[in-house]
């Protein structure tokens, strides 16, 4: 995602999400890859959702201290739903005291909870979106050259009789 | 009166690394810092001297290791270096496997026999993706489709199986950025789990099977990058 909003790959239209917006910071990308790899992504989250809204303010504490979702370690997963919610309790204060309107989550785990599990018990006024969705969402698509698709669909054709796809015509549908 | 604890170390299942708990000062800083601490009679440090003090079984065998959530906070803050988060995972792996919580252990055995943890099979997967595709061909990104199996992609990427499973419209953000990105990418027509329950569930066999099908398609594929989209 670096790569191409660096490159110019791709154009961002900055005015879509003017709301105030924080970033969650997964374990996964912040702790255990300094654990692993020696490094974490708390940097890169930041930038890229700076990259995408204007109005960002960070959790307290965030990056390598900032708090588990509470759905890690496959939780989301597990029988446990209280424990899962009384959990996310830290969360939800972070989320609240940030005054953030859009939570970014570049994890599914803690999208999940955070958006189908502490929004609704700890009532948060937030949307919550994956950090690949909001990049989604404000990027401008620009279609294709008629060449380019007639390409792609001919590669498409032969990748469907390849694996015995059969595809109905949405055309039809539409009519 | 409750009979006083023998140590044995030759019966240690947990603490076999002098790191893992022996250095521990009992500060509880792991403890103060935990939002589960208190659950059960629990927290991380109690845990951490549970497995100091050789009572394996009854920290396998307690819901601690799978209500703590593996965040790693403890760990990186313990002035010793103590390995709590990897002492609790492994406490995980040594539960018998038909008593793992939840379905992380049937979605692991899922996976390892159909390609993926909810067993999606390859037919179905095939044509939601050419559904959706054209879906999204036709609503602002004319000429998209799904590359399968594509050979000499620069990208590769796995999919949560919860996605094709429940929320398969939610796979179009990345495909977004492809098209708009112009992106060379793919994606294998089996085993294409991006979700790896064995780390979760301390299964390590299963974890590194799993890890190894990502990169075998990569390779067999010959592709330049591998994404794991989250």
């Amino acid at each position: 995602m670096i790569e191409y909003i660096q490159s110019g790959r791709l154009t961002i239209d900055k005015s879509k999400h003017p709301q105030l917006t924080t970033a969650h910071d997964p374990c996964n990308y912040t702790r255990k890859s300094q654990m692993v790899l020696g490094k974490s992504y708390g940097p890169e989250i930041r930038w890229i959702t700076q990259q995408l809204v204007d109005n960002y303010v960070d959790m307290y504490p965030p990056d390598m201290n900032n708090y588990c979702c509470g759905a890690g370690g496959g939780a989301w997963a597990m029988p446990y739903d209280k424990e899962r919610i009384y959990y996310g309790r830290v969360k939800a204060k972070q989320i609240l005291d940030s005054g953030a309107e859009l939570v970014v989550a570049p994890c599914h785990n803690c999208r999940d909870q955070i958006m189908k599990g502490l929004t609704k018990e700890y009532q948060l006024p937030i949307e919550t979106m994956y950090l690949w969705e909001l990049l989604a969402e404000s990027i401008v698509i620009e279609p294709w050259s008629d060449e380019e698709i007639a390409q792609a669909t001919t590669m498409r054709d032969a990748q469907f009789e390849r694996d015995g796809v059969v595809m109905e015509e949405l055309e039809e549908e539409e009519e | 009166m409750a009979e006083p604890l023998k140590v044995n170390k030759k019966n240690r299942k947990l603490a076999v690394d002098a790191k893992m708990a022996d250095l521990c000062f009992t500060c509880g800083t792991c403890a103060g810092g935990c939002p589960v601490t208190g659950i059960d009679g629990f927290d991380p440090r109690k845990a951490i001297r549970m497995a100091a003090l050789g009572l394996d079984d009854e920290l396998i065998n307690s819901r601690w290791p799978w209500i703590c959530t593996l965040c790693g906070r403890c760990e990186n803050q313990c002035p010793m270096g103590i390995n709590l988060m990897k002492t609790f995972r492994k406490a995980r792996g040594l539960r018998d496997r038909d008593k793992v919580p939840g379905p992380i252990h049937k979605g692991t055995m899922m996976n390892l026999q159909r390609g993926n943890n909810l067993g999606i099979p390859r037919d179905d997967f095939l044509s939601l993706l050419a559904d959706l595709g054209q879906e999204l061909a036709h609503d602002g990104c004319p000429g998209f489709y799904v590359p399968v199996d594509k050979k000499g992609a620069n990208v590769i990427t796995t999919i949560n199986s919860k996605e094709p499973f429940g929320e398969p419209d939610d796979m179009k953000f990345w495909w977004k950025i492809f098209y708009a990105a112009k992106e060379d990418w793919t994606v294998s027509s089996t085993n294409w789990e991006g979700v790896n329950w064995g780390l979760f569930s301390g299964d390590d066999p299963a974890w590194k099977e799993q890890v190894g099908r990502v990169l075998e398609n990569a390779r067999r594929l010959e592709c330049k990058t591998l994404l794991l989209p989250e």
